[in-house]
């Protein structure tokens, strides 16, 4: 019988961490406040559409960097494919809705399922591996996915499938997308910060600490990787299936370059690998630079550049992000420390 | 029977390639632990470089590996320098090498973007143009080129480790680093120098690659994971792993690919990559997992 999670957790530290915890549900509460009263004040003054769409996405990406988090954070296993979860969730929903009429809107959370599902059975495969190898094999998986769904005619093709319009007025149009993507970015938040907490989640960072170690210690090393995997896809498909009927257009390339996989990973490490507010703030922060770079140079090479050198920059001189950085420091405000 | 045998032919001879270019992976994972995902990277470079001496001064691809190589080399002294010779100290910090190397790789095919936009590209000396002919078998004249310069390549460099007292200390490292360092090697400058190899090595096969197959910018990832593929095959950090690897898996890409279509030419080597991890992780020729 497994003991209750809280006295996994509990450290001398546990005391103050209560007493501080009044700041961060005000700073947490104050946070989800904002994002779900924003839309009526895109609905009294109109014209916000550019911000509910930034907004969206910025939630699409802080569930993505959340879950990655679960298995590229905790656990330590990078993958550079979790990108392929996103079309899996595109595809799911595209397809059910494109040929049987059924809502994405429904089939969303099934999605999220589907792409779990993968993900266990790719995880049976490519977590036999460790290290550089398994950071292969994901790259190789984000490569064969794309060739299949290009050549798979059901599907369209490269050329893609469209997606019937949403039947809505253009003011409002954005608003499920909106509100669905808040509650897969709450749900991934909120998973991984469970995640962490449990017995599970000790086990995964055990496992990043030293994994025959952690395996000598009896923590199930194989099935935890796979289940953390199958996880860290969930809220990455449900994500997948919402944008692809936001789009209303599904092609491979839209989910499948590598350059989106970089991005996931550079993101959760800018913001801080194993914390569950590191993600957040990378997301947050990484979308809303690349929107303003995008901006003011154009979405040319020039982005993948500086995606990569952004990339050195971080892995040399700034490897803990912005929040594991401030937690060694014991500077981090404790409205941001959710671990 | 006759079609079958041209088929092995030309995987073959494709093969010789491939072996040339996954040598510098090889060789760099085999002494400094590290998977360099740039690699395929610095061969489109490379490709680059050669492009330019033949569309300025029409300089023969082939001759241009005499410039190309040493330059690469200086590079890959410069990139390991800069980059690498401190992550390597920090036991911890090794995890995220490949890391550091896939940034690198984005940082080139950005660049390279800028500058050559992404279309096809590819060198046109006349040689592309002609086949060699054996009796009822033929084979393209520049790949034939290709693959015999690739031999005489990996030959020399075999016979650097060989016979030279810098490549004995080079298997030394590569077979036990800290023994190695022990008996007196200076593996931190074996290192730099291996590197410095690898990309030499990556110039030489991109220089051909140049004329063999057409190339863009974000070509590279589809390399890569082909040459990784090879080397996986083999066993990473063995050479003769890669030699095989390479003849191997690219004689069955060119059954496949005659048989189901060019398409599924490269999904052969990623289904393969699946495969020797699910079934035989360390490949042919490699060393288990240390505990």
């Amino acid at each position: 019988m497994a003991p209750p999670a809280e006295t996994l957790t509990s450290r001398p530290g546990m005391a103050v961490a209560a007493a501080s915890s009044a700041s961060k549900v005000l700073c947490i509460g104050l946070l989800l406040a904002l994002a779900a009263g924003f839309p009526l004040l895109h609905l009294y003054q109109g014209g916000l559409n550019y911000w509910l769409h930034m907004l969206l996405f910025a939630y699409m990406n802080i569930a993505v960097a959340s879950s990655w988090n679960i298995i590229g954070g905790y656990a330590g296993y990078i993958s550079l494919g979790h990108n392929v979860f996103l079309a899996v969730g595109g595809y799911f929903s595209g397809i059910l809705f494109a040929y049987y009429g059924i809502s994405p809107f429904i089939t969303t959370p099934f999605a999220g399922l589907a792409a779990m599902a993968v993900g266990f059975v790719v995880g049976m495969i490519t977590l036999r591996t460790r290290g550089p190898t398994f950071i292969i094999s994901t790259i190789a998986l984000v490569l064969v996915t794309k060739i299949a769904l290009d050549n798979w005619d059901y599907i369209g093709g490269a050329n893609g499938m469209s997606l019937p319009l949403v039947p809505l007025p253009v003011d409002v149009v954005k608003l499920p997308f909106y509100y669905g993507m808040l509650l897969i970015a709450i749900g991934a938040v909120y998973v991984s910060f469970r995640i962490r907490r449990s017995k599970f989640g000790l086990g995964l960072r055990a496992i990043s600490q030293d994994e025959i170690r952690a395996e000598v210690a009896g923590v199930p090393t194989g099935l935890y990787k796979i289940l953390a995997f199958a996880v860290s896809g969930l809220f990455v498909g449900m994500a997948g299936a919402l944008w692809g009927y936001y789009l209303t257009f599904l092609r491979p390339t839209i989910f499948l370059s590598i350059l989106i996989g970089a991005k996931i990973v550079l993101m959760t490490i800018l913001g801080g690998r194993g914390t569950v507010a590191g993600p957040v703030v990378g997301a947050a922060l990484f979308i809303g630079a690349n929107e303003f770079f995008v901006s003011q140079f154009g979405a040319s090479e020039l982005n993948i550049a500086a995606t990569g050198a952004l990339l050195i920059l971080a892995l040399l001189f700034f490897p803990d992000g912005i929040v594991g950085t401030l937690k060694h420091k014991g500077r981090l405000p404790k409205a941001l420390d959710w671990d | 029977m006759t079609q079958l045998i041209q088929i092995l032919l030309l995987g073959l001879a494709l093969g010789g390639v491939y072996a040339l270019m996954a040598s510098g992976l090889t060789l760099i994972f085999g002494v400094m632990g590290i998977v360099n995902l740039a690699h395929a990277a610095f061969m489109t470079l490379a490709a680059y470089l050669a492009l330019l001496a033949f569309m300025r001064y029409a300089l023969d691809p082939i001759l241009s590996i005499v410039i190309v190589m040493p330059a690469m080399f200086v590079l890959g002294l410069l990139v390991y320098e800069l980059l690498f010779a401190r992550l390597f100290s920090d036991a911890r910090a090794r995890g995220m090498t490949v890391l550091l190397t896939f940034a690198l790789a984005l940082v080139v095919e950005g660049v390279l973007g800028y500058f050559f936009t992404n279309i096809y590209r590819s060198t046109t000396p006349d040689y592309t143009a002609s086949a060699l002919l054996f009796g009822p078998y033929y084979l393209p004249e520049g790949q034939a080129y290709a693959t015999a310069l690739s031999m005489g390549i990996l030959g020399l460099l075999w016979a650097f480790l060989q016979y030279t007292r810098t490549g004995y200390a080079i298997r030394a490292t590569m077979q036990n680093r800290t023994a190695a360092e022990v008996v007196g090697v200076n593996v931190g400058r074996i290192s730099m120098l291996v590197f410095g190899i690898g990309m030499a090595l990556a110039g030489a096969s991109g220089s051909m690659m140049s004329f063999l197959f057409p190339f863009y910018p974000g070509k590279h990832w589809e390399w890569v994971a082909i040459l990784l593929s090879l080397v996986v095959l083999g066993g990473m950090g063995s050479l003769l792993g890669a030699l095989i690897g390479a003849l191997v898996l690219s004689v069955v890409a060119a059954y496949v690919s005659s048989f189901y279509g060019p398409t599924w030419s490269p999904v052969t080597f990623y289904l393969a990559l699946f495969l020797i991890l699910l079934i035989r992780p360390q490949g042919l020729f490699g060393k288990r997992p240390e505990i």
